[in-house]
């Protein structure tokens, strides 16, 4: 395959103990767009997230970030590399001891050699950008969580990266913060011509925003395409997870062994569950 | 028989590498000399783990004080020998109380609090996102907390042993009315500054090692869930007395055991 | 101002920390800052040191001059050669000063106490003490009493 992928992931596989989490899936994502990671709960998608951030290494493949294996980078290398992608946690991961202004200043602080004044008009800008340069001397304490998680996306855009990813942006947001969030999230890709990853499970905000849609389940791509031909797919599994379907291919069940072998197994089992080391 | 081995085994193996992460992190954690704030982030957590736990301390050593005056009088006083008093304060606090104690109070008020504190940062993703931000969190957070806890507590145990000192003489000199030039004086002949004051010293240091280490290691290994994190906590408490208490007998032992 | 606050009290409690270690040292164990700084080593000869061990007082009319550092057998006369550090100002021992292993109460602790002589020439750093009186052994004591009690009869 050829590299044309900003972010580039080859036969990718992930445990989690004995479980596997993804079995050599292949994602590339293209730059410039608004691509949106989804799939039912705990088919890994935060984890895929970390997986293109560099916390977690793979178990075989790799992932490539602006072409380089990132496996094979040396700490500072990935630090460095990591200067040009923005995260956006779940909760906002706001600094707790920090104020809103020192926390948007972070990342100023950690990799350039801005001077105060700099810094000061950076920041500004960056607060003004998410509506809350009113909000500067606040502690994140004093946030509502519509608010945290728009001062962790200045934060997260403070450097100007090239990427941005964000881990369930809209989860327990009010409609009215979830337009804000979901109309910064598509300007900010615009103008600033960033590469923007979602990862979410909220059909109708997802379509909204979307360039592509990839969709996980059971360790695997089920479909990678726009939000309109997933919509249409005939794919079971597919039509399934975009219509909301409870019932389909997808199953509803933990892997367990069928229902009728473990009421009908012998009683001596059930015992040796109960005592002993086990 | 084979499954019962192979369980212990397993176990042993288990506690083995928990041991050998814990001290990875602690490696890994002071292997960076601090950065250029680094000061001032010491100076934070001297506050929170040092000056935080003042309070508790100068009551504790106070009450301590008085009740070793009181018990050393009655007990003294049947030889007629109410005099010692001092000595019996002085040597009982700066060799075994004081360390111990101090260091107990120091797991449940600071070293839970390490605990919860990072553990809390952990799940709400304050960690990750300082890697993200290419900051090492062991640095940045659990490298200034250790510092903190290794330079407070001796000298808490300084500040607890004075205090509980000046507690017996509360009792047993204003209260009983021992001379107090022999409350001193006795004291001065007993207590010997390099024996017992610099054994007890390194006592605290020792207890502050163990007790930040085990604080750090928990909160920076816990589930970040609230259940993880109180679990967490109370093992910070359990295991940090339990260690106290052991590595006590053994300091004991060493330094005073022979003599 | 809450920074300056954290800045100021962490450094009250640092100067605390540092002034109870000194009061330890000065107040409770009772040391001097010049300790051992200026002392000059005595050595003394006993025919029996029992019960006396390092850090015992040597004393001169009840004051206090100086310690015992070490008791040690002597191998060529096998008796107890005691070696005492005294306070470098008490430099006025002359050469045959005596030396005794007193008690302290009935049951106290051991210690060594000196009595001038008459002689003008001072024991200096490395000398020693010929006339002295040995530890007294309670044992032997009452066995001697017993002894005179026998031969009174």
């Amino acid at each position: 395959m050829a590299v044309n992928g900003i972010i580039e992931i080859h036969n990718l596989s992930f445990f989690r103990g004995n479980r596997a989490i993804f079995k050599d899936i292949d994602v590339s994502i293209a730059a410039g767009k608004i691509t949106v990671i989804m799939g039912p709960s705990g088919t890994g998608k935060t984890t895929l997230l970390r997986l293109i951030g560099g916390q977690l290494q793979p178990h075989r493949g790799e992932v490539q970030l602006f072409g380089e294996n990132i496996a094979q980078l040396n700490r500072k290398q990935l630090n460095q590399l990591r200067g040009r992608m923005g995260v956006l946690f779940q909760s906002g991961a706001l600094f707790t001891d920090l104020t809103v202004f020192e926390n948007v200043a972070f990342p100023l602080r950690e990799h350039t050699q801005l001077n105060d004044m700099q810094l000061h008009d950076r920041v500004l800008l960056k607060l003004e950008a998410v509506g809350l340069r009113g909000a500067r001397d606040l502690m994140p304490s004093h946030l509502s969580g519509g608010m945290a998680r728009r001062v962790a996306l200045a934060r997260a855009v403070a450097l100007e990266p090239e990427i941005i990813l964000y881990d369930e942006p809209f989860a327990g947001q009010d409609p009215i913060a979830m337009a804000v969030l979901q109309r910064l999230i598509k300007d900010l890709n615009d103008e600033m011509r960033l590469t923007s990853v979602l990862v979410s499970h909220d059909i109708a905000e997802a379509c909204a925003i979307a360039d592509r849609i990839i969709l996980l389940g059971e360790g695997r791509v089920l479909a990678h395409d726009t939000p309109e031909a997933l919509q249409t797919s005939t794919d079971p599994a597919v039509r399934q997870f975009m219509h909301g379907e409870a019932d389909g291919v997808i199953p509803f069940h933990f892997p367990a062994p069928p229902l009728a072998e473990e009421l009908l197994c012998d009683h001596a089992s059930v015992a040796d569950n109960r005592g002993g080391l086990q | 028989m084979i499954n019962l081995v192979s369980a212990l085994g397993g176990q042993l193996l288990q506690r083995l590498a928990l041991l050998g992460q814990a001290l990875l992190m602690l490696l890994q954690s002071l292997r960076v000399l601090p950065g250029k704030h680094g000061l001032s982030r010491l100076i934070q957590q001297l506050y929170v783990v040092g000056v935080q736990s003042l309070i508790i301390m100068l009551v504790s050593a106070l009450f301590i004080g008085m009740v070793l005056g009181l018990q050393g009088y009655t007990l003294l006083s049947a030889y007629g020998s109410e005099q010692a008093v001092g000595q019996m304060v002085a040597l009982t606090l700066v060799r075994e109380l004081s360390p111990v104690v101090a260091a107990l109070l120091f797991a449940g008020r600071a070293g839970s609090a390490l605990t919860a504190e990072i553990g809390l940062m952990k799940a709400t993703e304050q960690l990750a996102s300082l890697e993200m931000f290419g900051v090492d969190p062991l640095h940045r957070i659990v490298a200034p907390r250790f510092l903190a806890g290794l330079i407070c507590l001796p000298l808490l145990v300084a500040i607890f042993s004075l205090v509980g000192i000046y507690g017996g003489h509360i009792v047993a000199v204003d209260w009983l009315g021992v001379y107090s030039g022999s409350y001193w004086g006795n004291m001065q002949q007993a207590v010997d500054f390099g024996e017992d004051v610099i054994n007890g010293m390194i006592k605290a240091l020792v207890f502050a090692f163990v007790v930040s280490w085990i604080a750090l290691y928990q909160g920076y290994s816990c589930v970040p869930t609230s259940q993880g994190i109180s679990a967490a906590t109370t093992r910070t408490v359990v295991y940090s007395s339990l260690a106290i208490l052991g590595f006590d007998f053994i300091l004991t032992a060493l330094m005073f055991g022979g003599a | 101002m809450h920074k300056r606050w954290i800045e100021i009290s962490v450094g009250l409690m640092l100067v605390a920390g540092v002034v109870a270690l000194l009061s330890l040292a000065l107040q409770v164990s009772g040391g001097h800052l010049t300790r051992s700084a200026d002392r000059y080593p005595i050595d003394a000869l006993f025919e029996n040191a029992a019960g006396l061990a390092p850090k015992a007082q040597v004393t001169l009319a009840g004051v206090t001059v100086g310690e015992v550092v070490a008791v040690v057998i002597d191998p060529q006369t096998l008796m107890a050669k005691v070696k005492m550090q005294i306070n470098g100002e008490v430099n006025y021992l002359s050469i045959d000063s005596s030396a005794s292993i007193l008690t302290a109460g009935l049951l106290g602790e051991k210690y060594v106490g000196l009595t001038v002589g008459a002689e003008d020439e001072v024991l200096v750093a490395g000398d020693m003490i010929e006339d002295t009186q040995s530890a007294l052994v309670l044992e032997e004591l009452i066995g001697q009493f017993l002894l005179n009690l026998g031969d009174s009869n």
